[in-house]
């Protein structure tokens, strides 16, 4: 089985290495962490991930500005993007992610087994 | 009058019992056209009869007049000192019931003298008929001037009880709408908190809720101590997501999306969605919703949120087999009338010494980790952005707690 690719961005390095360990202890993913929006980007044509999953409010450039230079370059559009924010409530997002105005966001603190159900939602196949 | 008010300070008036005294420092000449004005007030209190003090007051004067007559009878009506007496109850007849009062007294003291008559001629004084027409002329006179200066004492008594009373519920506004505004403030400060709190806290949570979860895949099920702890862990990461969540409702820049909606029906699809909570507790239901209530502004999320809330507290004070009155009602007022609902179960209440604290944000009386203490500070907050109130407190004549909210209809004019 080959293993999808997931890109993991959020300025705190805690979240980052939870992320990997607890997706790659699955066997179904590899994970590459960046801890701020430029790295992220700077990491995509090497990488080339079939889901990004990142922090909306980082330091320098955020979340929503990283996406929308991702959804600009035709080589990754396509790649769907998961925000994992500590800004949305639980109650306004389902526990496996929502979609708030064409983004899709879970909450913070998410549990693993909610994350991997919204992963295999909307990873490309 | 003054120097008599200053030596009872304490004296209280008319339902405002030490408003005075309790302005913190009051100025000079406030105090002092306030103490006259007290002296006044004491003045037309202690003179108006009212009921059974009026029957009482009568019977004082027939008695002073019947006094009067007997010690005029007794000297055989040779001493006109005792006659003189005769003014006492006209005037006091005057000063308690007025022009009319004095009247009366005037009048029955004048005739109770009457048959003095031929024993004033017997005694060869120069009494004559001429001579008692006189003398009523006198009471009369005496007893209707009496009475007109109580009359105008009494007005003016009056105006000063109506300015006092103004005055009084000026204050109380006053207090309330300082506390209103140290409450906002405080909310507010709360609001600006949290936002910044909420992400701080969060990400160290998320951290912690991903560690419990990788920990809880890693560790063999047969180890049941470690897996337990970590079950434990996990279930601490959401109790304090919770308490933040909480938080995170103060902080949001609150702005209603009102739209003009039939207050039932906001209450029947609240119920729909606890519906399940009393069924499980075998809560009884018992609904009273008033036809024809007229439309009211309402954000429908928040406001559900709020019956939400209020339905839960209930189910929670209740616990199993008891019963929720839910009513709905207009209410006729100025400026406007208002539309309510009126909530009641038949939990065991809310200790008397809690009552004012309810709407304190962190309140609360829930156990340890099942209870925010924000939820009624919220809800309050969510009403009154409405313009609408919220109330709570015990039942009078059951056990249990009665919820009175209320929305103001818009003026169709």
């Amino acid at each position: 089985m080959i293993k999808k690719k997931i890109l993991a961005v959020d300025d705190e390095e805690g979240i980052t290495r939870m992320l990997k360990r607890n997706l790659e202890s699955t066997g179904r993913y590899d994970v590459r962490t960046e801890n701020s929006g430029s790295a992220a980007l700077a990491a995509l044509s090497q990488f080339l991930p079939d889901l990004i999953l990142m922090d909306f409010m980082m330091p320098g450039m955020d979340g929503g500005e990283v996406a929308g230079k991702i959804k600009e370059d035709q080589r990754f559009s396509q790649i769907p993007i998961v925000f994992l924010s500590a800004i949305v409530k639980k109650d306004e997002t389902k526990p496996t992610g929502s979609n708030i105005g064409g983004l899709m966001f879970l909450a913070k603190p998410v549990r693993l087994d909610d994350l991997i159900t919204c992963i295999e939602n909307h990873i490309r196949k | 009058m003054v120097r008599f008010v200053r030596i009872i300070p304490n004296l209280k008036l008319y339902g405002a019992p030490g408003f005075f005294m309790s302005m913190n420092q009051p100025k000079h000449e406030e105090n002092h056209s306030l103490t006259s004005g007290k002296s006044l007030i004491w003045l037309g209190r202690w003179l108006q009869p009212t009921g059974s003090r009026a029957v009482a007051m009568s019977v004082i004067i027939l008695a002073l007049i019947g006094a009067v007559s007997e010690l005029v009878y007794q000297t055989g009506g040779t001493s006109f000192a005792w006659l003189h007496l005769m003014y006492v109850p006209i005037i006091l007849a005057a000063a308690c019931f007025g022009i009319y009062g004095g009247i009366a007294a005037a009048l029955v003291a004048g005739f109770a003298l009457g048959p003095l008559m031929p024993m004033d001629v017997a005694t060869h004084l120069p009494q004559t008929t001429f001579n008692w027409v006189i003398r009523i002329g006198f009471f009369l006179l005496v007893g209707a001037f009496s009475g007109v200066i109580s009359n105008l004492l009494n007005g003016q008594i009056k105006r000063l009880r109506q300015t006092n009373e103004r005055l009084v519920q000026a204050h109380e506004d006053l207090k309330n709408a300082q506390m209103m505004l140290i409450q906002t403030a405080k909310l507010e400060s709360i609001g600006r908190l949290a936002a910044g709190l909420a992400h701080e806290v969060k990400n160290p949570l998320a951290v912690i809720q991903l560690g419990v979860d990788f920990l809880s895949r890693m560790t063999p099920p047969e180890n049941r101590d470690a897996i337990e702890t970590i079950q434990e862990m996990g279930d601490a990461v959401q109790r304090a997501d919770t308490v933040i969540k909480g938080l995170l409702n103060f902080s949001r820049s609150e702005k209603l999306t009102l739209v003009a909606m039939d207050l039932n029906a906001l209450i029947e699809d609240s119920l729909v969605l606890v519906r399940h909570e009393f069924s499980k507790n075998r809560i009884a239901l018992e609904k009273d919703l008033a036809a024809g209530l007229p439309k009211v502004g309402l954000d429908q999320g928040k406001v559900k949120q709020v019956l939400i809330n209020m339905f839960m507290n209930a189910v929670q004070a209740m616990g199993t087999d008891g019963s929720l009155s839910v009513k709905t009602f207009i209410e006729p007022g100025t400026p406007g009338q208002s539309v309510g609902i009126l909530i009641e179960d038949t939990g065991s209440g809310i200790p008397v010494d809690k009552l004012d604290k309810l709407f304190e944000p962190f309140f609360t009386t829930k156990p340890v980790g099942s209870g925010t203490g924000l939820g009624l500070s919220v809800s309050k907050n969510i009403i009154e952005m409405h313009g609408g109130s919220i109330k709570i407190g015990n039942r009078t004549g059951a056990r249990g707690v009665v919820v009175t909210i209320k929305f103001p209809v818009p003026n169709t004019n």
